[in-house]
């Protein structure tokens, strides 16, 4: 990668016996906006934690702008913005007053603060309800102006963790819009999300992670297409399961055959031929099948198929 | 560090002043507690004001047993009632009035009391009475036994006064009928100036009792009600900022604002005096409206020392806010923290002596009390406002505030958990 930004290296962390982050390392080049996708508990919020400053990793390093996090903090703080998942501002103050805070604790003051508070109120589409308290806000408001609270610094990299759930449709649009905007001004930013059809409008590249380990990390469109022309998912008895990967190993319509957690997933080259070939080897081992998915080439499969789960399970 | 010291502070004051329930709780609730208790507690305080009553039923023939009645009802504490609703009371009407629970304790002189009292040795008469001393058994021996001691000391006195004369006479037939009556006349007016003052036959008695203070406490009055009730609520009251930290804090860990100062170029130090601040600056308000109302609508004296109150002041302040770090570091939950301050606050003020004053409870639960901050402030308080010292006075007392503060604040931010 010829300009990263962000560079993830063999990151570490554990809680007593739990080892939530195992080794993750990856980059992120200035101006990408960056997927991060992953099942609960899969390790989403220690590593943006670790990546923040909020957490201090057991081991690896954090390098933001080429300097190390845990040496110049403060320095690496003022550089990145952190959206959190919860609505993380003061209901009982007004829109503004939340941003004059948070723009004051980021240094800002004086004309610049203003400056930047109204800009920031004008990128999230809340200008005419500025002087309102929050708690009088619908959810998407609250999530706009959450993502002008991150953004008041003018941060070089943006971390966006689950900025869209429990939005309107409306506000979703208003959201991608805002990201889409600041990613055209040159911010970089990671982003979380449990919504697959955001990750593939959105983001330059995707890493999914499950278990505290990025499982596969490439650009939506190779995720999708490592699938081929579809997945099938089947489940069947134990003793006719092996007989059946290795008939369908040698069809020329099956990608690959693999075992994940009880199903088989066979990724293919033509579904319907495929298709016939699994009902061929069912018959001829004897055997009946429990269930059955045919699931077209997409994030979500792609998703399912690595990890095993879906991911608003 | 020093701006968002300022800005952090700026927030949770704002925060604090929107929100009702807050403002009610740190300010009103002590300040009714204090009205309410003021008053109901008056007479306790007040000299006078809550004097314990007795019904007298004077059934004497003579003028002794109203002479007694007379003196019982000079003293300060008790008012003597003959009559009830403009009806002298006969003793069917002191016993029914003490049934109602109207009164608790009644007198009955006898008929022959001034008879008995005047009767004549040398006549050879002998003859004895009884008063009777009614109470209803449900009232405590702690106000019945005064009363009873009082009562039968001016009833020894008036025995005295009445029989001396007499039983001098007796002895004088019997072991010297020889004197003559005018030296006899000189001698029994001696012992009777001596019954009733000094033995030199001067007026002064030999023996006075003189009601003092301590001669350090520069004292010219003693507490009234809101000295003693002001000081104990105040500090009730301001402990309940435990309640409005603690809370504080673990919302904003609920809510993630949290994790967004965590996130920004700000040191932990910076925002743990930045969340503190804003509580401590509430307690000091808090402490100035209580005691300033207090002295403005009720006309309590705050004492001599403004230098001594602000350090108390400062230093109270400090120990609740300290508590507040405290519970928000041991607390998981914003329920928790609740149930934790309740019983927290409740037993401390109990026992720290600011609902019943600490010289009421028994040897070792005084003793206990001075394991809880709330008995060092009160008794500071009250050294300032009712004993009348200054601040060097108070500075040993100002100085284990500050052990607890230190104490609580030590333990709540080693125990403080930022991450989660």
């Amino acid at each position: 990668m010829s300009d990263p930004i962000l560079i993830v290296q063999a990151l570490r962390k554990s809680y007593g016996e739990i080892e939530a982050v195992r080794g993750v390392s990856f980059q992120i080049a200035r101006g990408e906006i960056f997927g991060l996708l992953g099942p609960n508990g899969a390790g989403k919020t220690t590593l943006i934690s670790m990546l923040s400053g909020l957490l201090e990793p057991d081991e690896g390093r954090v390098l933001i702008g080429g300097l190390e996090l845990s040496r110049h903090p403060r320095a690496v703080k003022g550089r990145i913005g952190l959206v959190p998942q919860e609505l993380a501002l003061y209901p009982t103050l007004s829109a503004r007053d939340n941003l004059l805070f948070f723009g004051r604790i980021y240094g800002l003051r004086g004309r610049r603060l203003r400056e930047r508070v109204e800009g920031a109120l004008e990128i999230v589409q809340l200008t005419d309800r500025a002087k309102d308290r929050v708690d009088t806000f619908s959810g998407g408001m609250k999530r706009r102006l959450n993502i002008a609270a991150g953004l008041l610094h003018e941060p070089e990299v943006l971390f966006l963790d689950e900025p869209t759930v429990g939005v309107d449709p409306q506000s979703r649009n208003a959201i991608f819009e805002s990201v889409q905007a600041l990613n055209r001004a040159g911010m970089t930013i990671l982003y979380t999300t449990h919504y697959m059809e955001e990750a593939q409008r959105l983001c330059h590249r995707v890493a999914i992670m499950d278990h505290g380990q990025i499982i596969a990390l490439d650009t939506p469109s190779a995720l999708v297409r490592s699938l081929g022309a579809g997945l099938i998912r089947v489940r069947l008895p134990d003793p006719a399961a092996d007989a059946v990967i290795a008939r369908m190993g040698h069809l020329p319509a099956v990608k690959a055959v693999r075992r994940q957690d009880g199903y088989l997933h066979i990724e293919t080259h033509h579904i319907q031929e495929a298709l016939a070939g699994l009902i061929t080897a069912v018959a001829e081992t004897d055997s009946t099948i429990g269930s059955l998915e045919i699931l077209e080439p997409n994030l979500e499969t792609a998703f399912l198929h690595l990890t095993g789960k879906r991911l608003r399970d | 560090m020093l701006r968002q010291i300022l800005a952090l502070v700026w927030k949770d004051l704002k925060v604090f002043f929107r929100d009702r329930g807050g403002v009610i709780v740190i300010f009103l609730q002590p300040f009714m507690f204090i009205v309410v208790m003021s008053y109901a507690l008056s007479g306790m305080y007040t000299p006078g004001e809550d004097q314990i009553h007795i019904l007298a039923v004077n059934e004497d023939r003579g003028s002794r047993a109203a002479a007694v009645l007379e003196q019982l009802d000079d003293m300060e504490a008790l008012q003597v009632e003959m009559s009830w609703e403009g009806q002298p009371l006969t003793r069917q009407m002191a016993e029914s009035l003490i049934v109602q629970g109207e009164r608790s304790m009644a007198l009955v002189f006898p008929a022959d009391f001034s008879a008995a009292l005047e009767q004549d040795p040398v006549a050879g008469e002998r003859q004895t009475t009884e008063v009777l001393f009614i109470a209803d058994p449900a009232t405590p021996d702690s106000v019945v036994e005064p009363v009873l001691g009082t009562l039968r000391g001016l009833l020894e006195r008036s025995v005295y006064a009445a029989m001396t004369p007499r039983g001098l006479d007796l002895l004088f037939e019997r072991l010297a009928p020889q004197v003559p009556a005018d030296q006899r006349e000189a001698f029994k007016s001696q012992a009777q100036a001596a019954m009733s003052g000094g033995l030199l036959g001067e007026e002064e008695p030999v023996v006075t009792v003189t009601r003092a203070v301590p001669g350090q406490m520069r004292v010219e009055q003693f507490p009234d009600t809101f000295q003693q009730n002001v000081p104990g609520y105040t500090i009730y009251g301001i402990f309940w900022i435990v309640s409005l930290l603690a809370g504080s804090v673990l919302q904003e860990k609920r809510e993630g604002t949290f994790r967004r100062l965590l996130a920004a170029p700000m040191g932990r130090a910076t925002m743990l005096v930045g969340k503190l601040l804003p509580y401590y600056i509430i307690n000091l308000i808090q402490l100035a409206v209580m005691l300033g109302a207090s002295s403005l609508l009720f006309g309590m004296d705050l004492g001599r020392s403004p230098a001594g109150l602000v350090m108390v002041s400062l230093a109270a302040a400090a120990t609740a806010t300290g508590l507040g770090v405290l519970v928000a570091a041991l607390a998981r939950t914003e329920s928790q923290a609740g149930g934790l301050t309740v019983l927290l606050l409740l037993s401390l003020s109990a026992l720290g002596g600011c609902f019943v004053p600490r010289f009421v409870m028994p040897e070792w639960l005084q003793q206990a009390g001075l394991m809880t901050p709330h008995a060092w402030a009160l008794d500071a308080y009250q050294d300032l406002f009712v004993r009348g010292y200054g601040l060097v006075e108070v500075l040993p007392k100002v100085g284990v505030l500050l052990a607890f503060a230190a104490l609580f604040f030590g333990v709540g931010v080693w125990r403080f958990r930022f991450e989660r």
